[in-house]
């Protein structure tokens, strides 16, 4: 069975409650975190992985790439990358492609992503490096990530037509897929950042619909509340900045160094994706207004306490 | 493998012996199972990879064996293997079984035993399931028991078993007969979750009986032990099980009533079994819906 981040396991609305039980585990470490925020060569290295990985997975699908970046961080929780020794870097980028790309179903060969890198290591040092993942992770492949819960969050969503879920869930995926370079955004949980950006979507495109969405969300027992504000006033600033999807950064002819250098970001509006993307957002940036929404605006409303009892 | 001292050879698995092994580190006794997973050019294979991160995710249920670790080690040819480490447990449901049968004193299992032990073989099959894998070879073998607590646990979750929503076709020849349900005898080639729950059923029976339900030694006498109890099918009673593939003329027996087959239970035991023993699958009872009837008294 092929891993699809979006279902993890396959349908039914049973493993919900075991996703939002275990999504922790699929979290980078705190202490990763705070390694990340108090010294820059720590960030340093992380970009340059995931901008090697980003750049060795263009024209791959951008879960692929999610997915990669998640074993990334996880692994990094673990391991630290020794200081002088650069071509470690790749060798983790290509492994933690390698081992998404297998979860992912998608044909391909490691010698093809060797080849792509310019990088000359033989498959043993990628084998190697891929157990070394695999233990770290503790075999804890099928990541239970923001895409999982997108589907039982917009169950909250008030229309029953399906392409006004599937553009909400596109927009969404979008800002998650962004998000995941923010390295302020890793912190949070799986489903919180899957609600924020679902609420950020609806803010942009279904602005009417959004006070019930949002109200049945912070309902949602499975969600700390004051996680989700301070989730979804960061997430914001995502996805004002930089309004070109990600999807259209893997096609766009723009073959960046760095993703994360935000000139690649600004060129890879050429593409038609992005600037139907862009002109959707847009549109829905005029219908909501121009003000920001707050979540903190949720915090008078009554119906949050349930939610803020349990954690 | 240095870390492991092998103690004893406890069984084939699947995918090839197991072994109980000591840690030597800890002392934690552990279960080894050597995988046919070998690695190839291409790193760890993908199959191995889905595979085993799915064992992973369902080894988290208190009713599933826990998959500790995977090991690899270098085999004589210098390729890798992959090895499963799961936790030990001591015995199993057909060894404890067999010393309520025979030996020094034989006796029935309490009821409340084989109640507890019900309920948690359907918690685990509905964690299975719920998960979108079917074991496919339930049987008392493969149930682990911590006895001493009273802990049932599902082991031997063969790899290679994930489906998807719709059903796939499987290959055949899969379930143990004497667990395995009419419509794979009958060569469907359409599984459902409900042949594990044949299986659930076979085993509640075998609990209360001592003795399998229907012990049959090849797949016609099986399908006969079968229709001799619970009658021979028909359109009626199973839609569209004349058409099915291995389909043939049989004798034509009455259904007989369940309860002395079972002589010790209670008459909502008897209906819980006969609702796991439906012929149709769509009409077999599902692992979840059986557990509220476990939490009352059985008798």
């Amino acid at each position: 069975m092929e891993f699809d981040l979006e279902n993890p396991l396959p349908p039914s609305m049973d493993k919900f409650p075991s996703l939002f039980h275990i999504e922790n585990e699929h979290m980078p470490s705190k202490t990763y975190l705070q390694a990340l925020n108090s010294a820059d060569s720590n960030l340093s290295i992380r970009r340059e992985i995931v901008s090697s990985i980003f750049h060795l997975t263009r024209g791959i699908d951008p879960f692929s790439s999610y997915l990669a970046t998640n074993y990334m961080d996880r692994f990094l929780s673990t391991h630290s990358i020794p200081d002088g020794k650069p071509w470690i870097l790749k060798v983790v980028a290509i492994s933690c492609i390698s081992l998404a790309l297998k979860m992912r179903k998608t044909e391909f060969s490691v010698s093809d992503l060797l080849d792509a890198g310019g990088f000359i290591v033989d498959f043993l040092t990628i084998e190697r490096m891929e157990m070394l993942i695999l233990g770290a992770l503790k075999w804890r492949m099928r990541s239970v990530n923001p895409f999982s819960f997108a589907n039982y969050f917009v169950t909250f969503f008030k229309s029953k037509d399906d392409s006004s879920i599937q553009a909400l869930k596109n927009r969404a995926f979008a800002i998650i897929l962004k998000a995941q370079n923010d390295v302020k955004l890793l912190e949070f949980k799986p489903s919180v950042i899957s609600a924020s950006a679902l609420l950020i979507a609806a803010h942009e495109l279904f602005p009417v619909q959004l006070p019930s969405f949002r109200d049945a969300i912070c309902c949602c027992s499975y969600v700390n509340k004051a996680n989700l504000v301070q989730c979804y006033d960061l997430m914001q600033d995502v996805a004002m900045e930089r309004y070109e999807s990600v999807l259209g950064i893997a096609s766009s002819s723009c073959t960046p160094t760095n993703v994360l250098d935000p000139h690649c970001f600004s060129s890879s509006i050429s593409s038609s994706q992005t600037n139907q993307s862009s002109e959707t957002a847009g549109n829905a940036a005029g219908i909501g207004g121009l003000k920001r929404p707050k979540l903190e605006d949720f915090a008078t409303d009554n119906s949050f306490q349930l939610s803020q009892n349990h954690q | 493998m240095d870390k492991y001292e092998k103690l004893e050879k406890v069984g084939e698995g699947t995918y090839g012996k197991v072994y109980k092994a000591k840690e030597k580190a800890t002392g934690q006794v552990v279960a080894l199972k050597k995988t046919r997973l070998e690695m190839d050019e291409e790193g760890v294979p993908p199959t191995a990879l889905r595979e085993v991160s799915l064992l992973q995710m369902l080894s988290q249920s208190l009713y599933v064996v826990r998959l500790l670790c995977v090991e690899h080690v270098d085999n004589k040819n210098g390729k890798p293997l992959l090895y499963l480490v799961f936790e030990y447990l001591d015995t199993d449901l057909k060894k404890f079984i067999d010393s309520h049968r025979k030996g020094p004193n034989p006796r029935p299992l309490p009821p409340q035993l084989i109640q507890s032990f019900l309920y948690q073989l359907c918690k685990g099959v509905a964690h299975c399931h719920s998960h979108g894998v079917l074991h496919r070879d339930l049987k008392p073998q493969n149930l682990l028991l911590d006895k001493d607590k009273g802990i049932l646990k599902i082991a031997d979750l063969g790899l290679g078993r994930a489906f998807t929503v719709p059903l796939k076709s499987y290959t055949h020849e899969i379930v143990t007969l004497w667990y395995r349900a009419p419509e794979v005898l009958l060569g469907s080639t359409h599984y459902s979750t409900a042949v594990d729950m044949w299986s659930v059923g076979c085993i509640f029976a075998e609990m209360v009986r001592r003795q399998a339900l229907f012990p049959g030694d090849s797949e016609f006498q099986q399908l006969l032990h079968i229709f001799r109890l619970l009658g021979t099918p028909t359109e009626k009673h199973w839609p569209g099980v004349s058409s099915l593939r291995d389909w043939h003329v049989y004798p034509q027996w009455e259904p007989q009533n369940l309860a002395p087959a079972v002589p010790s239970l209670g008459p909502d035991g008897v209906d819980l079994l006969s609702k796991m023993l439906k012929y149709d699958p769509a009409e077999r009872i599902s692992a979840k819906a059986a557990r509220p009837s476990l939490l009352r008294q059985l008798g």
